[in-house]
Formats: C-alpha cells, sequence, structure tokens
C-alpha cells in the first residue's frame, strides 16, 4: 500500500508547476517550490494528500543570497511520512502570506518565525512578541546578529578571586580534570586556530 | 464541690497545650517521614520554626483585620484548651461544658477567614471558602458525636464525662459503650484537623497553600502555633469522650498522641479529595455511622 | 592539580567560631534567633532553570533535606530561601526579583548552577543574565552543573554556617545600595522598570538607609513611577460568551 501511495503522491505533485522533489528517505521527501506556489501545494498536500498535520515551520537565514529560506513541515498519518516543502523568499522586505486559513497551528510558528528573524506573514491572526517580550533589539536568529559583542555589551562578567581554587583546596576539594586538559576547552581551539 | 476557677490554671492549661502540641507536630512530621523512609526533624525543630517565624525583621500587614483573624485564630483554641480538662485542672470546664467548647472550636475558621478576606488573594479567598465548606461538612457528624456522647453520660460536663468513665473503669469507657460514635468521631477527627484525604482547603500545589498564601512572619508564626493548638484539642476532646480522660499525667500523654497519630498515619497515605466530594463523603458515611450509634442509645 | 583519588573527604561538623563579646549578655537575644533562623529554613520552591532537578532528590528519601530544618514553602511571603537554580533568563529575572521584593526579611538568595555564576552554558545567549549578584545580592552561589545533591546540601550546610556566625546579611545590602541594583536592573529592563514594593520607603521604615539607597538610578525611577492600579480580574471564555 505504502508504495501505491507514494507513486501516486509523486503523480500529484507534478501537477504543481515549478516542482523539484526529491525523496530523502522512505519516509522523508523534499520538496522545492516556488514561493507563490507554496500555498497552493499545501491546500493540495492537506485536502488530496492526507497530510493534514502541520509539525513545524522553519526558517534559514542566506545572507549571502540574501534570501530566507521557509520550510513547511507535513506529516501524514495515513502514510506516515513527512513532506518538507522549501521555499526562498527574499530578504529585504522579508514579507510572505501566512497559511494560517489552511493550518491553524501555523499562527503560532509564524508568530515565533517573525520573533526571530524578523519575517512579517500577511494574514497571520497575531503577530504579537510572546517570547522575547522584553527585548527590544534587533531579530535574534539573523546571521548579522553577533551575540557575544551583544552579550558583551550589555553584561558585567563575574570578578573572580584568583586564589579561588587554593581555597576549595583547602576546604578538602579541588577539580578532577584541569580546565586546561579538557576536550573542550576554549583555550585549545583558539591556540588551534 | 468547689466550682473556683484557679487563675493559675487559665495561665498553665494553654502552656501546657501549646508545649504537647509542639511534640504533636513534631510527631506528625516524624511519622511522615517514616512513612517516607526518612530521618525527619530534629526534636525542637516546631520551636525553631515557631521562633524563626516571630523573629522576622520586615513585615507586610494587609490591615487591621489581616491581624485581628489571626489573633482570632489562636484565641479561639486558646479559650477552647481552658474547656478541656487535663489530670489536675479543670479550668473553666464545669462552667462551661461541650455547647460553649463546640462553639469555641468554629470561631478559628471564622477569624482566619476574616484575614484571609482582607489579604485580597483570589488564592485565599478559593482556598478559605473551601475551608468554610469543609468546616460546614464535617460539623454534623460532629456535632451528632459529641451530642451522642453527652447523651450517652447525661450531661454536657467534661469533667463529670471523664469522672465516670474513671470510676467505671473500661467498661464505661465511651469507645466500648458506643463504637459506632467512637467511629464516626475518627472521620470527623480527620476532617477537623484537615488531612488527607480532606486537605483541599490547604492544597499547596494547587492554590498555594490557600488561606495561607499571604501569611508570612509573625502571621505564619500564629498559624503555627494554631496547628499545635489544634492538635491538642482535637485530640484532647476525643480522648475526654471516648477514652476516659487521663488518671494521670503519663496515661494521659499516651492517649492523646495515640488519638492524634491515627489521622496522621491515614493521612500521608492519601491524595485529597475535592471539595464537592469532601461534603458528599462526610455527609454520608459518618453521618450515617453516627445516627445509626445514636439510634441504639436511645434504645 | 588534584585528581579525583586525592580529593578527601571532610569529616566531622564545621566549628561556629565565636563570636567575640565584652558582656557575655549582649547580643544573646540576636544569637539565639540566629540560631533557631540558621536550623529552620523555609525555601522557595520557584526553581527557575534546569537545576531545579537537583532539588526533588535533595528532599525526598535518600539525600533528605528535612533532617537539616529545610522545608520547602510555596509562596514568596513564607519563604526564607530563594533558590535560583539555573540559567536565569531576562523574562524569569524580572518575576525572580519581584518575588524577592516579596519576600519578608530576613531572606536569603542562593544561586545554584554555574549560569548564575558567570553565564555558564549560555555565556554567549543574549537572553539570559550572566552575573546574578548585578541584580539581587546573593549569598551563596554553588557552582555545578548542575550540582548534586550532596553539593547543594554542603551548600545549605554553609550557608547554615554563615547564618549561625552573624554573616548572612545580603539583605540589609539590597536596602543600603538599592541604586546599584537598580542600575544595573534598569539597563536590562529599561528606564520604566518599577516593582509594586517601594524600596525606598521601606528602608526608611526599617532604619535601613544607607549612602547607596538613593542614586541617579532612583531618580530616574521617580520620574517614571506611575501607581500601580489592581488590574481587574475578568473571565473571557468566548464559548460561554455566544451561548
Amino acid at each position: 500500500m505504502n508504495k501505491e501511495l507514494m507513486t501516486w503522491l509523486d503523480s500529484l505533485l507534478q501537477e504543481v508547476e515549478g516542482i523539484e522533489v526529491r525523496r530523502k528517505s522512505s519516509r522523508r521527501l523534499r520538496v522545492d517550490v516556488d514561493a507563490d506556489a507554496l500555498p497552493a501545494l499545501l491546500e493540495l498536500l492537506r485536502g488530496r494528500a492526507s497530510y493534514v498535520h502541520l509539525s513545524a515551520i522553519s526558517c534559514v537565514d542566506w545572507p549571502d543570497a540574501g534570501e530566507f529560506e521557509l520550510v513547511y513541515h507535513v506529516w501524514s498519518y495515513e502514510m506516515q511520512s513527512l513532506v518538507s516543502a522549501h521555499t526562498r523568499i527574499p530578504r529585504d522586505p522579508g514579507v510572505y502570506i501566512s497559511v494560517y486559513d489552511i493550518y491553524t497551528p501555523a499562527a503560532f510558528f509564524e508568530r515565533d518565525i517573525h520573533e526571530m528573524f524578523g519575517v512579517f506573514f500577511e494574514g497571520s491572526p497575531d503577530m504579537s512578541k510572546f517570547i522575547l517580550t522584553e527585548w527590544d533589539g534587533p531579530p535574534p536568529m539573523r546571521k548579522e546578529f553577533d551575540s557575544e559583542a551583544w552579550v558583551n555589551e550589555h553584561f558585567d562578567w563575574q570578578d573572580y578571586r584568583p586564589e579561588w581554587l587554593q581555597e576549595l583546596e583547602a576546604e578538602g576539594g579541588g577539580v578532577a580534570v584541569p580546565p586546561d586538559e579538557q576536550r573542550f576547552s576554549r583555550r585549545n581551539i583558539d591556540d588551534e586556530a | 464541690m468547689e466550682s473556683q476557677v484557679n487563675l493559675v490554671d487559665l495561665v498553665l492549661m494553654p502552656l501546657i497545650a501549646f508545649i504537647v502540641g509542639m511534640l504533636m507536630v513534631l510527631l506528625m512530621r516524624k511519622i511522615a517521614a517514616r512513612l517516607q523512609r526518612r530521618i525527619g526533624p530534629p526534636f525542637f525543630q516546631p520551636l525553631y520554626d515557631i521562633v524563626k517565624l516571630h523573629g522576622k525583621q520586615t513585615q507586610i500587614s494587609h490591615g487591621l483585620i489581616h491581624e485581628i483573624g489571626i489573633v482570632m485564630a489562636i484565641g479561639g483554641y486558646v479559650a477552647a484548651v481552658t474547656l478541656l480538662p487535663v489530670p489536675g485542672m479543670n479550668g473553666i470546664a464545669e462552667k462551661g461544658g461541650l455547647i460553649a467548647l463546640a462553639y469555641m472550636l468554629m470561631i478559628p475558621s471564622l477569624g482566619l477567614a476574616l484575614g484571609v478576606g482582607q489579604c485580597a488573594n483570589p488564592n485565599g479567598s478559593i482556598g478559605i471558602s473551601r475551608a468554610l465548606t469543609a468546616m460546614l461538612a464535617y460539623d454534623i457528624p460532629f456535632i451528632i458525636v459529641v451530642f451522642g456522647v453527652a447523651f450517652m453520660f447525661g450531661s454536657t460536663n467534661l469533667v463529670q464525662i471523664i469522672a465516670e468513665q474513671q470510676a467505671g473503669g473500661i467498661a464505661t469507657w465511651g469507645i466500648v459503650q458506643s463504637p459506632l460514635l467512637a467511629i464516626a468521631g475518627l472521620f470527623g477527627l480527620q476532617a477537623m484537623l484537615g488531612k488527607q484525604p480532606f486537605e483541599i482547603y490547604i492544597a499547596p500545589a494547587e492554590i498555594a497553600t490557600g488561606p495561607m498564601v499571604e501569611m508570612g512572619g509573625k502571621f505564619l508564626g500564629g498559624l503555627f502555633v494554631m496547628q499545635c493548638f489544634q492538635l491538642y484539642a482535637a485530640s484532647v476532646l476525643y480522648t475526654s469522650l471516648f477514652l476516659g480522660g487521663g488518671e494521670n499525667w503519663i496515661t494521659f500523654l499516651l492517649k492523646t498522641l495515640f488519638v492524634v497519630e491515627i489521622p496522621m498515619v491515614i493521612a500521608f497515605l492519601f491524595p485529597r479529595y475535592r471539595t464537592e466530594d469532601v461534603v458528599r463523603l462526610v455527609w454520608k458515611w459518618p453521618t450515617l455511622i453516627a445516627l445509626l450509634g445514636l439510634a441504639f442509645l436511645m434504645h | 592539580m588534584s585528581s579525583i583519588d586525592n580529593i578527601p573527604v571532610k569529616q566531622g561538623r564545621t566549628k561556629v567560631r565565636q563570636r567575640k563579646r565584652t558582656n557575655p549578655l549582649a547580643g544573646v537575644f540576636d544569637e539565639f534567633m540566629d540560631f533557631c533562623q540558621a536550623r529552620s529554613l523555609f525555601m522557595l520552591h520557584y526553581c527557575t532553570g534546569c537545576g531545579a532537578i537537583e532539588l526533588p532528590p535533595a528532599m525526598t528519601s535518600r539525600f533528605d533535606m528535612e533532617r537539616l530544618g529545610i522545608q520547602p514553602m510555596v509562596t514568596p511571603r513564607q519563604a526564607d530561601i530563594l533558590l535560583v537554580t539555573g540559567y536565569v533568563a531576562v523574562k524569569t529575572l524580572k518575576r525572580v526579583i519581584l518575588t524577592y521584593e516579596q519576600m519578608p526579611s530576613p531572606k536569603y538568595v542562593i544561586g545554584i548552577c554555574s549560569c548564575t555564576v558567570n553565564g555558564g552554558m549560555y555565556w554567549q545567549s543574549y537572553a539570559t543574565a550572566k552575573k546574578l549578584n548585578d541584580y539581587l545580592p546573593v549569598d551563596m552561589y554553588i557552582a555545578g552543573c548542575m550540582p548534586r545533591p550532596e553539593a547543594v546540601i554542603a551548600g545549605l550546610r554553609d550557608l547554615r554556617r554563615n547564618i549561625e556566625r552573624g554573616e548572612a546579611n545580603s539583605w540589609e545590602d539590597y536596602f543600603r545600595n538599592y541604586d546599584y541594583y537598580l542600575g544595573h536592573q534598569q539597563r536590562l529592563f529599561g528606564e520604566n522598570w518599577q516593582t509594586p514594593t517601594n524600596i525606598i520607603s521601606e528602608a526608611e521604615h526599617y532604619g535601613l538607609l544607607g549612602e547607596g539607597t538613593r542614586g541617579e538610578h532612583t531618580a530616574l525611577l521617580d520620574k517614571h513611577q506611575e501607581p500601580l492600579e489592581a488590574q481587574e480580574m475578568k473571565l473571557e471564555i468566548p464559548e460561554l460568551k455566544r451561548r
């Protein structure tokens, strides 16, 4: 039955123009479409191909190409497989249409992406902040946002007393693996770089 | 018989109640700990808690009624313990009797309701409304039991009830003469002490300890003191009515500690009922058993 | 550097240094209160981040905390210790400060896990606070990721020793140096940050005004402070309304 459904799905997907289908594994299908054709594709997947569950919407920032890549992960209970629909939108206006009327949970993911990347979704019921309510800087997930520089500017670091280890050892404690010998010590990475 | 009230009694009885009550609070925590395979707090822990709470240096008070509520809560119990005779001291038990005692035991909840109302915290209001509903529930079997025993002994004078039981030996104890009333009384004791499964009015994880949500510092200290008195008053009342009071201090302490540990042992094994389930349960089973016991008595 | 075989296991109780005093009766009451405070600590069950997972083992049968007198309490009004376990997001930090100001003194803040010390694992994150004692006065840090229950209990015993000696008075520091803490809070939350508790008038009332209570940041607070009104409690359930 799986084979039948897979071939039927493949033939269905050919109906959408400008589509590129890549099968990643038996349960994973990757689909690339133009930005204009994506809502129609999702409507097709939900209505005619039983992909009724929207698992997530993710966003990838491609600063060199000047684009955002939006990925819509939809799952089908009948076919037990995931279709990831990829599309690219230009970074500059960063506006896209919302799929809220196709999948209701999309409102939640779109709100999240709006907060983190700054992409505006027209037609989404609520675009207000809910995670970073106290944040007033740039959208933090964009690649140009330097988190470390921002942190160094806005926060202070702790003053350690230099004899902290001697104090611990005097009380009977100590360090089992010294920081220089730890595998993922930053000092080692910087020395090698 | 000289019915002169010894004023020293009126000071000593609440003091004894406080000390024995602290012992009972320690017993409660130790039983909980041992049931959970832990060790539990050290011996003076209730004292440390109370002293620390009264020693808080900054305090938030919500107004005069907030403080009066706590005073009423403790005061009701202090008045109640002067009506409960202990070996050697009768206090005002002969002047009051069971009717005054039943009234005194209702004052703390009402006082707490006043104080909690002033706090204006929704958790507190929910908690205290549940507490008063539960009080409405358990008062029915409580009153039937108490007056059933009074009917059995023919008087509401606790001193006389205790004297009759001690004169006649074990055969005249309330628990032997009317075991049904004793069982209903145990139900009532569980609900009166607010122990699981009737602990809905505290419900720490749901409504943030209900009435105690805004009580900190000396208010909470007062409530801890009230808990000592509450355990003492409930168990001494039960002992006086059913187990013949105490001939001397050793038997008195043994009997009251035995009575107070029964609800504790049951409590830590149970979750809690909802308020309407509490009312339904307590108006059904203990009331029926108590009425049955009363019916047997009337014959 | 020490290896794990060389770390000795500490045995015996740490001795409490006697406070020197000329008059044997001076400060006896204070010592008694400190003695009782050390032996009866109510911790607030508000556990911020992932470090909270180490508290239930410390409270239950294996590493019983109740034998030290520590029991959990559910509201800040009843608690003495605020345990900041784990990373403190900026959102959480606001609520932690509000909670801290509602607790009656003397109160103690314990920063458990390395994230409260210097950022820990999330040191590069734009959304977590790095150094907790910029925003609240901290009595004790327990480093680890997360510290085992034995470490948590060892830290609490150290706090107990400090309380008995009379050295754990950082709650007074909040009143005496409020401007310093408010400055850091405003840097993080913006200039319009205000809490329902009026710290300056409380400090005046309890005689804990210090030189650092008022300053430039409290002047900013006075400019922006609005009287906070109680929120109206509404239950809006659209299904009920439709009916």
